[in-house]
């Protein structure tokens, strides 16, 4: 699949490091960048902070972002040179009512997780290999 | 994805391809129901009259006679009962402006038919493992 880039929109350090410290380990190593919080994110896609080039996969708990993190999302959808990023939430918190909103979002995966450390490794080596087969 | 057995729709033309999913699936102890369209024009008939029950995935060709599988995508994304489905696209396309519909229409991932059966067999592992991370 080559060089991608990641955004991952979380506020709690610890799990940022533990994404962090999986890809370190690996031999693929996509670039991973980390928005505290759902401007933030906006302003690294679209605003002063724009990546270049896009990232291809944004990661992000809507159940902690809450409705903006909605928002977000359906504003990445409506956006024609946003639309194609590939959404995976990844979440501890079911909240049905963000999960049925997110789901008619077209997002690639809705990934329950803990958050524990082996769980959240498990959870990145499958998509890792995932991300590794798919195309861009 | 495991506990409801959620069903799959195969859209693909090629008899030999179709055994060899349902070999890969059988190999891998996928035990999903699985249908299959020849076309995007016999999918969109399955789906829309109810012929077989609404899958959650949907495992899309390419290049097909009558409808190909980007003309079915975007059809069945204006549709609301239809547009929600985890499309995951399986092709020996590697057309750059096919990727790019794809992604644009919302695939969950774009997979190049590998040329062995045995690599064939490890992709299809890999998406199991992705499925029964993901809540659908």
């Amino acid at each position: 699949m080559g060089n991608f880039s990641i955004l991952l929109v979380e506020d709690r350090v610890t799990i940022i490091e533990n994404i962090k410290g999986f890809f370190s380990e690996n031999e693929t190593r996509p670039t991973l960048y980390s928005a505290t919080n759902t401007i933030d994110a906006w302003s690294m896609l679209e605003g002063f902070s724009k990546l270049n080039p896009i990232p291809k996969i944004l990661l992000i708990d809507v159940n902690r972002t809450k409705e903006e993190g909605i928002l977000l999302l359906n504003t990445i959808r409506n956006h024609p040179d946003l639309k194609s990023i590939l959404v995976f939430v990844i979440t501890d918190a079911a909240q049905e009512t963000n999960k049925a909103a997110v789901l008619k979002l077209n997002i690639a995966g809705y990934i329950p997780t803990s958050f524990q450390s082996q769980e959240l490794y498990y959870c990145f080596s499958v998509l890792n290999d995932y991300w590794n087969m798919i195309e861009f | 994805m495991n506990q409801k057995l959620v069903n799959i729709l195969l859209v693909e033309d090629d008899e030999v391809d179709v055994m060899n999913v349902k070999r890969a699936f059988s190999k891998n102890n996928i035990m999903n129901p699985l249908f299959v369209a020849g076309n995007g024009i016999e999918a969109l008939e399955m789906l829309e009259n109810q012929i077989i029950p609404l899958p959650k995935i949907i495992i899309l060709d390419i290049n097909m006679p009558k409808m190909n599988g980007i003309e079915f995508l975007k059809i069945m994304r204006e549709k609301e009962k239809l547009k929600n489905i985890s499309v995951f696209v399986m092709t020996t396309s590697n057309e750059d402006t096919d990727k790019i519909n794809a992604y644009n229409l919302n695939v969950a991932g774009y997979i190049l038919k590998p040329l062995s059966f045995e690599k064939f067999l490890t992709s299809v592992a890999t998406l199991k493992n992705f499925w029964q991370l993901c809540e659908m």
